[in-house]
């Protein structure tokens, strides 16, 4: 169907979120290397930053395509995606360093471009969708989806190179030992990784989806549901990451989660008809 | 236009224009993955673009009911296509991996995936007819047909006034389980094509051993195999617009396009996955 059901009115232009979502993402996961220079893990958290970014940026990407009625729940956006988004970010960590720049993060975004360009001609003209926003809308979401699991890989293990995630160091009595299972991609944590962001960026259009929709509820949800995919990323980091450092994002998680929360509760309240607390078992008084 | 008068356009009508562009892309991404890989990389290429057209088409018996469903005013399994097929796809991939695992041949190994997707859709298709017709108290009727293709059966008596049919026909029972079966065995050939693509070519490229490299080279295929099933689902999902009741319904006539898309998709993917090890 090529008539949207629902028009964006009033809020951030879609324009602007997305520059600022791929901008703070690239400079997030930049801002990970740090821990090369410093030759630390204590800048991992960054990573977790640049997921939240991402997502931010791919859900309002939903929104744009969903709002066209596509038939196939929003579900499948997210879906589709990160489907897409994985093969981009897997084959980028095999790029180190090009012209003394490391290049991981620039070809995840060029690749997932690609990929997520020709999977929306192939929906838009082969499967005949015509909707309006497809194309750059599955390009989009491709590039979200791969720059999302980068920030996942970067959380977890402090850095993206393919070597990084497929080795891990283990210390048995003593003698420090280089294993390959207990690695990101040995341990096929990208399966958790992979689901922990596909749901972060479908529930929340999924969830304030309606006439009563509103841009920053939804953003706001989507931080929410971010900080607490962060969480569960900032626990499973001190299987590989000092503790210190894995300490440092927990807390960040812990922190933005509440904050974020609790400032979702604020906007529900503001847009919902009527608020009334009530007890989930209601008292029942002498009778 | 408002959104109440506006009719989908999104047809069963073909596109020529596109479908010419769509079979010169797959085949200069096979024609890329011939130079870059002739040997081990095009062969695997060329048996994820076949397990990515099973699932495409595979996908089309599925009888997907979504919302409507729910309410019991559609026939079919009451979620979306995407899910439906994910769920038969991986049931069928750990079938699959759990052959290969035992270190079965191709066929055996393909064969148990589509037995484990066809009998996580036939599980599924039965609850599903149990909880329709014990629990929400509705008999199963088709409101696409008169009659069931298989069984005969007249359809329009059970039918209730204004829906479009409930509950889940005996045909579409069978479309979901040759449904399951072909998007199993398809993800399974795909995993399968993958892992011995890596554990051929990873140890050179990492320089470890043929034993260290299992564990990455299950993950990463696993992997790959997921995010393919997954982009050849929404694809397919795509050309269905929604609903579909099963190998009867109307929208089945579709697949062409569906096939088209899939081995585009799955080539550029598959490609892809091919370029981790080659550069």
């Amino acid at each position: 169907m090529s008539v949207k059901v629902e028009v964006i009115e009033g809020g951030v232009p879609h324009q602007k979120i997305m520059i600022a979502g791929l901008v703070s993402t690239l400079v997030c996961l930049y801002l990970t290397y740090l821990n090369v220079l410093t030759n630390t893990e204590m800048f991992s958290f960054f990573g977790g930053l640049a997921v939240i970014a991402a997502l931010i940026w791919g859900s309002h990407t939903i929104k744009v395509l969903c709002s066209y009625g596509i038939g196939t729940g929003v579900p499948s956006a997210g879906m589709i995606a990160f489907g897409s988004g994985v093969m981009a970010m897997l084959l980028a960590t095999k790029f180190g360093v090009i012209a003394g720049i490391p290049a991981a993060p620039i070809v995840a975004t060029i690749l997932a471009a690609v990929i997520g360009f020709i999977l929306g001609y192939v929906s838009n003209n082969i499967l005949n969708m015509k909707i309006p926003a497809m194309v750059q809308a599955l390009t989009e979401m491709s590039i979200v989806g791969a720059l999302t699991l980068m920030g996942f890989s970067a959380l977890i293990t402090g850095g993206f190179t393919f070597a990084g995630l497929t080795t891990s160091k283990i210390t048995v009595m003593g003698m420090t030992l280089l294993t390959h299972q207990n690695s990101f991609l040995g341990g096929c944590l990208i399966a958790v990784a992979f689901l922990l962001g596909a749901i972060a960026i479908q529930h929340p259009f999924n969830a304030t989806l309606g006439p009563g929709w509103k841009q920053d509820r939804m953003l706001m949800l989507t931080a929410e549901c971010g900080f607490l995919s962060m969480l569960a990323a900032a626990i499973m980091s001190f299987a590989f990451i000092s503790i210190g450092s894995a300490v440092i994002a927990l807390v960040i998680a812990v922190i933005g989660w509440l904050y974020t929360y609790q400032q979702y509760m604020v906007l529900s309240k503001r847009d919902a008809a009527a608020w009334l607390d009530s007890k989930p078992i209601p008292d029942v008084e002498g009778h | 236009m408002s959104a109440v008068a506006a009719k989908p356009q999104a047809g069963g009508a073909i596109n020529p224009t596109a479908m010419g562009v769509g079979i010169v892309l797959l085949l200069i991404l096979l024609a890329l993955a011939w130079y870059i890989s002739p040997g081990v990389g095009f062969m695997a290429l060329i048996g994820i673009v076949i397990g990515g057209i099973l699932i495409g088409f595979g996908t089309h018996f599925v009888p997907v009911g979504g919302a409507p469903a729910a309410m019991g005013q559609a026939p079919g399994i009451a979620t979306g296509v995407a899910m439906l097929a994910a769920g038969a796809g991986l049931a069928g991939l750990f079938g699959g991996a759990w052959a290969a695992a035992a270190g079965q041949d191709l066929i055996v190994v393909v064969v148990s995936g589509g037995i484990g997707g066809g009998l996580m859709m036939a599980i599924t298709c039965m609850m599903v007819n149990f909880v329709y017709v014990f629990g929400m108290g509705i008999p199963a009727a088709s409101g696409k047909v008169a009659k069931d293709p298989i069984t005969g059966d007249t359809q329009a008596e059970y039918k209730s006034q204004g829906t479009e049919g409930h509950g889940l026909p005996f045909v579409s029972f069978v479309g979901g389980v040759i449904g399951g079966i072909l998007g199993g065995a398809g993800g399974t050939l795909i995993y399968v094509e993958l892992l011995n693509l890596y554990q051929a070519t990873l140890p050179a490229v990492m320089q470890i051993t043929a034993a260290q490299v299992m564990p990455i080279a299950v993950s990463v295929a696993g992997m790959f195999a997921v995010g393919l099933f997954l982009v050849n689902a929404v694809l397919t999902a795509y050309n269905i617009t929604g609903t579909i009741e099963g190998p009867h319904d109307p929208k089945f006539k579709r697949w062409p396009r569906s096939i088209v898309a899939s081995a585009v998709a799955s080539a550029l993917c598959g490609l892809v996955a091919i370029l981790i090890v080659v550069l």
